[in-house]
């Protein structure tokens, strides 16, 4: 299924541009990469639920934007420690995604999609009104950013490039976790679900076991990310945790193709750089942004990437037969 | 008592201007199972065209009138040239698809009546207030009250009595069956979206001397009518009826009674609602 | 031949390169604007646009700032504060924006504003009004020249004191700004009419963003005990509000209402005659509130342009843009740390009146007005008669009430 040679060599070609990108853009340029490498891990992880396991969550922002603030009020009343604010988001989202999942994973499609949404909008409501905690609408900023200690080496999170190290690291080796997932028996178990719910209980597999363990993982490494979109900003905003921005994983994911691990990271790129050719022309961004997503959606149902390497495959195939 | 009474009819009538919204989104999916994600855009729509026909004509009721029919007919486009070709496919493309739909009309009014504000007065015959109990109330809000249960049995005997509409609960049920019988499925799902939007439509003209018209407007009703659309039975005619009812009650005696929890009691019934009956209150498992 | 045509390339070469220098001093000022530009407050996103770009024009026709030419640049925050942050950077990294100005919504500055000191250029905060970033988030390089949530709550309860209401209410929108209004309100009030009283939070009605019915907020406000109402929405919930509360005999005469945006002219436009008369309304700049020439002018050349009256976002913008270049042309300099130094303790007239940005928190001392609603044959809209001035020095807080350490 994966690329052989050719996908190794774009994956190689991809490593050397992301590893030398500092060398060679612009402060701006490294920014608007850092935030990409950032929403490729949320909507990776989203992709983990959508892609293989055929569940459509609108709630990823709900832990996403919780693993934020729980590393910003990890960082205003704990240690100015970078590791222990990713240890408190880590855990906080891993418990939240748990307690969520468990209750979400007993329903399938539309319905998934809409209890997820419903309780992300309640994480939404609190992060949005609790105001002597997480500061209400204003979000929770105020933070004097953590050295980057890595133990050989110090840091400083405010130096863009260092800063983009540090979220190419965290998205590469959540990247990593994910295609190790997949490649696995468990993975093969997810996919089965996604084809076909019945079969899988019908051999003796616990589907609901299954699907939640898939939602922990993926509600964790958003959470993750939802660290690092945070301190990028230098803020917690309740924007993070609102349906819409789970829209946004949806959209990068479609956009690159689901049915690829590295489809979301292609479609974030797409999103971001769309976004900036657009708004440089007009503020009317989201009638291009529309009028695109419905072509894509009709000429490219598998995504940029999904439809690349499908016409790869093709194309490599069509001799053979 | 007076509270009481005041609450209720504010429930009432926010709760069945949500069923007239919602009644085109249930049927849709109820028929063809697509979850529009435009249909407050539609909604929307009708709300600008309202304004626009008062603008030229000065009346509200050709803008009543004259102006869903025109959101119909873009739907018809819609759905023979975009959503036709999903059919079959995944859900989410549908999905995406209304999404992408959403943001194109959203951002498009603004091309056409630009950002700001505006207002559409409710016709002469409606507007004014009654006096009720030692106050008064809006004549409009009592005519949403009236008109919502009005439109929901009109509907409701044109799915059971009348021929189209036992076609369409056929097509419903089983398309292939329908098919075979000789239903034009295909035409019978052109007319269905387009009934649909009619909906949203009538919804939008409806709303517009309520509130004020802006390209937010849809995107604020929609996710409310999914709410209601879900927490009902998707569907489910009665079920959007009973769900728009009980989240327009919910919204006016949460305001009174659970001020801080308002905004996710909407949120909180829905996911209640979805644990024990997974597939809402008037739902049918499939 | 070859001979002969070095002369003129010499001749060439020597133009060029004291043109080139020539262009280097001339290389224009850069002002980076970052507002709501899509979506449904876009319509803030264009006000400000148009009032600042009647001042950028009006300096480049005055040969520029420190004679060089003002460009601008619009960026779309979508209010939303991530976004903002994006656009903030763009302006300073890729732009080269030498100021940056903007800001609508309450969260982006409460966002924007910690980033300045990393970025180390001037932000001219002109709409977002939350105490905050003059505030407990003041730094170096963030400035405010528009009205902020104290000023005007001042003025609402120097009137409100004045009023026969007794008990108070509100009406806000559920977020910080609204919930910020009330707190200083009842701050304010109890100081200069101890015996008033505040409703307990649960009594309240604050309504979330996205409400478009109001009707049980305002049943919640008439069935209580409250004989004054403070309304602090704004903005389209503040028309829905007024609209749906007109036909439910809320506007009775039997309660004292202050509505702290009321005057905001997007509103009354689409309000019209739907607007109540004879209601307390504030704004952050009223176009009518003062006949000084500036005034005049700026009033006079915004009509010629955009056929309508100015609006306050207009006016933040455009009062930014003619702060920058004052405090340009003092420190002689377009240096961003200099700048810094001349927007401190700037002094100004602008067409709100003569403004001083407090060295100490960086808010500017504007002067406010607020008035009752009056029908007038003259305008289109609803304007206020009369109106009640106030100055900068008596409705800003004392440095030390604002939580600031500037460092």
């Amino acid at each position: 299924m994966r690329g052989g040679r050719a996908g190794a060599l774009a994956a190689a070609a991809s490593a050397a541009f992301l590893m030398a990108a500092p060398v060679f853009l612009s402060t701006y340029g490294i920014l608007i990469l850092t935030e990409i490498l950032t929403m490729s891990l949320f909507a990776m992880s989203f992709n983990l639920l959508f892609g293989y396991t055929g569940l459509l969550s609108f709630g990823q922002a709900g832990i996403f934007g919780a693993g934020g603030y729980l590393a910003v009020l990890s960082l205003l009343h704990g240690p100015s420690s970078l590791w222990s604010a990713f240890a408190a988001a880590f855990a906080g989202s891993a418990v939240l995604s748990f307690v969520i999942g468990w209750f979400c994973v007993r329903r399938d499609e539309i319905y998934f999609a809409i209890l997820t949404l419903g309780f992300g909008m309640m994480l939404f409501t609190v992060a949005h009104n609790w105001r002597s905690v997480t500061g209400g609408s204003d979000g929770l900023g105020g933070f004097t950013l953590p050295p980057l200690d890595l133990f050989f080496w110090q840091g400083s999170l405010a130096d863009p490039r260092h800063f983009y190290f540090l979220v190419l690291s965290v998205t590469v080796l959540g990247a990593l976790l994910l295609q190790r997932m997949v490649d696995s028996p468990f993975g093969l178990m997810l996919r089965s679900i996604r084809e076909n719910t019945q079969r899988l209980s019908f051999v003796g597999a616990d589907v609901r076991a299954v699907r939640l363990c898939a939602f922990v993982v993926a509600g964790t490494l958003a959470g993750v990310a939802g660290v690092l979109f945070a301190l990028f900003n230098r803020i917690a905003s309740p924007e993070m945790l609102h349906w819409s921005f789970s829209g946004k994983a949806v959209l990068m994911t479609i956009l690159g193709g689901s049915g690829v691990l590295f489809g979301p990271a292609v479609g974030a790129a797409i999103f971001y750089v769309l976004e900036h050719l657009i708004t440089a022309y007009t503020t009317n961004w989201m009638i291009f942004l529309g009028a695109i997503l419905i072509v894509l959606v009709l000429a490219f149902p598998r995504g940029v990437l999904g439809s690349l390497l499908f016409l790869a495959a093709r194309s490599r195939g069509r001799p053979r037969s | 008592m007076e509270a009481f009474f005041a609450n209720l009819l504010n429930g009432l009538s926010w709760g069945m201007l949500l069923f007239l919204i919602s009644m085109g989104l249930t049927t849709v999916f109820g028929v063809m199972g697509v979850l529009n994600f435009a249909h407050g855009s539609l909604f929307m729509l009708g709300a600008y065209l309202c304004l626009q026909f008062v603008r030229w004509t000065g009346s509200f009721w050709t803008g009543l009138i004259l102006g869903p029919p025109l959101v119909a007919l873009l739907s018809v486009l819609v759905e023979r040239f975009l959503l036709r070709p999903l059919y079959g496919k995944d859900v989410s493309l549908q999905l995406l698809l209304t999404f992408g739909l959403m943001l194109f009309l959203d951002d498009g009014v603004r091309l056409i009546w630009g950002a700001a504000y505006h207002v559409v007065h409710p016709p002469d015959a409606l507007a004014g207030s009654v006096p009720l109990l030692s106050r008064s109330y809006p004549l409009y809000r009592l005519f949403l009250v009236i008109l919502g249960p009005l439109v929901g049995i009109g509907l409701w005997a044109f799915f059971n009595f009348t021929l189209w509409g036992k076609l369409l609960r056929a097509a419903a049920m089983d398309r292939q069956m329908a098919e075979i019988a000789g239903v034009r499925v295909p035409l019978l799902f052109t007319a269905v979206f387009a009934f649909g939007a009619w909906l949203a439509a009538v919804g939008g003209a409806l709303a517009a001397p309520h509130q004020s018209v802006g390209p937010a407007m849809g995107e604020r009703i929609i996710i409310e009518s999914f709410i209601v659309v879900v927490i009902g039975g998707m569907g489910s005619f009665p079920g959007a009826f009973v769900g728009a009812l009980v989240l327009g009650l919910l919204h006016s005696f949460g305001t009174t009674f659970f001020p801080q929890l308002q905004m996710a009691l909407p949120y909180m019934l829905l996911a209640a609602i979805l644990l024990l009956r997974p597939r809402g209150l008037f739902g049918t498992e499939s | 031949m070859k001979r002969k045509s070095f002369a003129p390339v010499l001749v060439l070469l020597v133009v060029v390169f004291f043109a080139g220098i020539g262009l280097a001093a001339d290389k224009p000022v850069k002002i980076g604007f970052a507002y709501i530009m899509s979506g449904p407050f876009a319509t803030y996103g264009q006000f400000a646009k148009q009032g600042a770009e009647l001042a950028i024009d009006e300096l480049n026709a005055k040969g520029g700032v420190l004679g060089r030419k003002v460009e601008s640049f619009f960026e779309d925050t979508a209010g939303k504060p991530d976004v903002g942050i994006r656009v903030i950077r763009k302006h300073v990294f890729e732009n080269g924006a030498d100021v940056v100005m903007g800001l609508d919504s309450s969260g982006v500055a409460s966002a924007v504003a910690p980033v300045m000191t990393e970025l180390k250029t001037p932000l001219i905060i002109t709409h977002a009004a939350t105490p905050d970033v003059t505030g407990a988030k003041c730094n170096r390089y963030t400035f405010r020249i528009s009205l902020n949530i104290n000023q005007n709550i001042a003025m609402a309860s120097a009137i409100a004191a004045d009023m026969k209401a007794k008990t108070w209410t509100t009406a806000g929108p559920d977020y910080s700004f609204g919930h910020q209004s009330w707190e200083y309100f009842q701050k304010y009030l109890s100081r200069k009419k101890p015996g008033a009283v505040f409703l307990p939070q649960a009594e309240l009605a604050f309504s979330p963003a996205a409400t478009t019915d109001f009707s049980s907020y305002i049943t919640k406000i008439m069935n209580s005990k409250a004989e004054g109402v403070l309304i602090s929405l704004w903005g389209g919930n503040l028309i829905d509000f007024v609209r749906q509360a007109s036909d439910m005999g809320f506007f009775d005469g039997k309660r004292d209402i202050l509505m702290t945006l009321g005057a905001a002219t997007e509103v009354l436009y689409a309000l019209k005659d739907k607007m109540p008369t004879g209601i307390w309304v504030g704004t952050r700049y009223w176009f009518l509130a003062n006949d000084t020439p500036v005034n005049k002018a700026f009033v006079e050349a915004f009509h010629k342009r955009y056929n309508a009256y100015p609006s306050y976002n207009a006016h933040g913008a455009y009062a930014a843009v003619k702060a920058y270049a004052a405090a340009a042309e003092k420190v002689k300099s377009t240096d961003k740390e200099k700048i810094v130094e001349g927007l401190r303790g700037l002094t100004l007239e602008l067409p709100v009146g003569k403004i001083t940005i407090r060295p100490e928190d960086h808010q500017a001392l504007t002067d406010g007005a607020w008035g009752l609603t009056a029908a007038d044959p003259n305008y289109p809209i609803r304007i206020l008669k009369p109106i009640r001035r106030f100055t900068g020095d008596e409705i800003t807080p004392p440095v030390a009430e604002t939580g600031c350490k500037m460092n």
